[in-house]
């Protein structure tokens, strides 16, 4: 029972309050980027959560089981790298076979995943945060990329309708991206402090 | 002394190298596993195309980009010729790789934009302040008292993707020397103004107008619309009135002295010349 509650607080922790993109700010290039359209966004948000889930198990593998034992902690951020890397590649070829629209509709948006620094910050918070178990490493891992989804797609939601509105010229377009991500933070900051 | 340290470096190191190397190799494996596994089939022929087209992704064809058209017309061979912009040299080449003869053709399609009312030719009923797009502005009844002639508002400046179109004193213009003819601001234009004409000549005639009013009420919102009074018919069959407005047969069209004519006696003098030449 005791694990349960810790692996769904994690989750919970994950996903809200220590949310990567509002409370983190890693993975903001995708955020602003890929946040135009709704379906977009949320294919943007399923890609990462794959990835990141994928990447954050492999790391941790390989981080207890070779290279703490081994001490070869320096060489942590390139095997990382290469594991996320492999990761992406393997997303993309999968979803050229079989969901070939959504693959044209990514674009370059899919390779530089690689590059998205909410996934090497997940991998490496797993290692800051003194994870131990797997089982905990997968939740946090899928937790990061359920968080990432919801808020590039509430950030997406609320663009769909800025289009509409009358933003004054100096405001329009980034400026006032930015700035509705900063609200959106400082709505999320609400949560702080709920889970320790 | 110096040997020492560097055998003591590759001492420490060498563990890192072997892990990574073993990483690496991993991944390679399992990388090339997939490929082979997820390989998708493609026609090398979609390829080539997809080589020789614009590469722009205009969607003037019809189709979202040039990936997904060149798809398509080694599937349909009849699709080609679809890309505007690339012309006959495009249509050349895609026959060409798909082995196929190609001859004739139609005329290169341009779009002809049928109203000439500037600012001052318009009657306006009340100052629009809404949103800056002629979409938003036609869906009001009052804006501009002609309900056929152009807004101004650059619905169609936006669709263009060669920067051929622009707003002149509150008139969409056709820059005809960058036009690919692409047709995406016809579909742009909330009033149907835009009409692709095929360019048999270098410059075409057209009646720049569309106002289906009455001659009187024509005249009294524009100071340039067709009033549909037939001058133009009787001196020459191009010419049609429908709707009280003057038509051209662009398919017979060839300038002629009966053309110059009614071009000179129109009362309005909306029988005009368009093209790279006219402008």
């Amino acid at each position: 029972m005791e694990t349960v509650t810790t692996l769904l607080l994690a989750f919970i922790s994950i996903v809200i309050v220590n949310n990567l993109v509002l409370t983190k700010f890693l993975g903001i290039c995708p955020y602003l980027g890929v946040s135009g359209r709704i379906d977009m966004a949320f294919g943007m948000g399923m890609a990462v959560t794959f990835v990141v889930t994928i990447s954050g198990t492999l790391t941790w593998m390989i981080d207890n089981w070779i290279l703490m034992p081994l001490g070869l902690e320096v060489t942590r951020y390139i095997c990382f790298i290469l594991v996320i890397a492999g990761a992406v590649q393997l997303v993309e070829m999968y979803l050229r076979k079989f969901f070939p629209m959504l693959y044209e509709s990514f674009g370059i948006f899919l390779p530089l995943i690689t590059t998205n620094c909410a996934i090497l910050g997940l991998c490496l918070f797993i290692n800051l945060w003194g994870i131990d178990s797997l089982v905990e490493a997968v939740v946090l891992s899928f937790g990061a990329g359920v968080g990432f989804t919801m808020a590039i797609c509430i950030m997406a939601g609320i663009r769909e309708k800025l289009k509409f509105v009358d933003v004054p010229d100096c405001f329009a377009g980034a400026p006032i991206t930015l700035i509705t991500a900063g609200i959106l933070t400082l709505a999320f900051m609400g949560f702080a402090g709920m889970i320790k | 002394m110096i040997l020492a340290d560097i055998f003591e470096l590759w001492k420490n190191a060498y563990p890192a190298g072997l892990t990574m190397l073993g990483l690496g190799t991993l991944f390679a494996v399992v990388l090339l596993i997939a490929s082979e596994k997820l390989k998708v089939k493609q026609d090398p022929k979609v390829e080539q195309i997809l080589e020789s087209l614009p590469k722009i992704d205009c969607g003037g064809c019809g189709y979202a980009g040039c990936a997904s058209y060149a798809k398509a017309v080694v599937g349909a061979p009849s699709l080609i010729g679809k890309c505007a912009p690339g012309g006959d040299a495009v249509c050349e080449k895609i026959a060409e790789i798909l082995n196929l003869q190609i001859s004739g053709g139609g005329h290169l399609l341009r779009p002809i934009i049928h109203c000439r009312a500037h600012t001052e030719d318009k009657t306006v009923l009340a100052k629009y302040k809404g949103i800056g797009t002629c979409l938003a502005a036609n869906a009001l009844a009052n804006v501009q008292a002609c309900k056929f002639g152009c807004l101004g508002l650059s619905d169609c400046v936006a669709s263009c993707k060669f920067d051929a179109l622009k707003i002149i004193d509150g008139l969409a213009t056709v820059d005809y020397v960058k036009c690919t003819g692409c047709s995406a601001c016809v579909s742009a234009c909330p009033r149907d103004l835009i009409e692709m004409v095929p360019f048999s000549q270098e410059d075409m005639m057209t009646v720049a107008c569309s106002s289906q009013e009455s001659g009187k009420n024509t005249r009294q919102m524009c100071k340039v619309g067709c009033i549909g009074c037939g001058l133009c018919a009787k001196l020459t069959d191009l010419f049609t009135i429908e709707n009280n407005c003057a038509k051209m047969d662009y398919e017979k069209y060839a300038p002629s002295e009966a053309t110059e004519a009614a071009m000179k006696k129109c009362p309005t003098k909306v029988i005009v010349t368009k093209g790279p030449v006219a402008k």
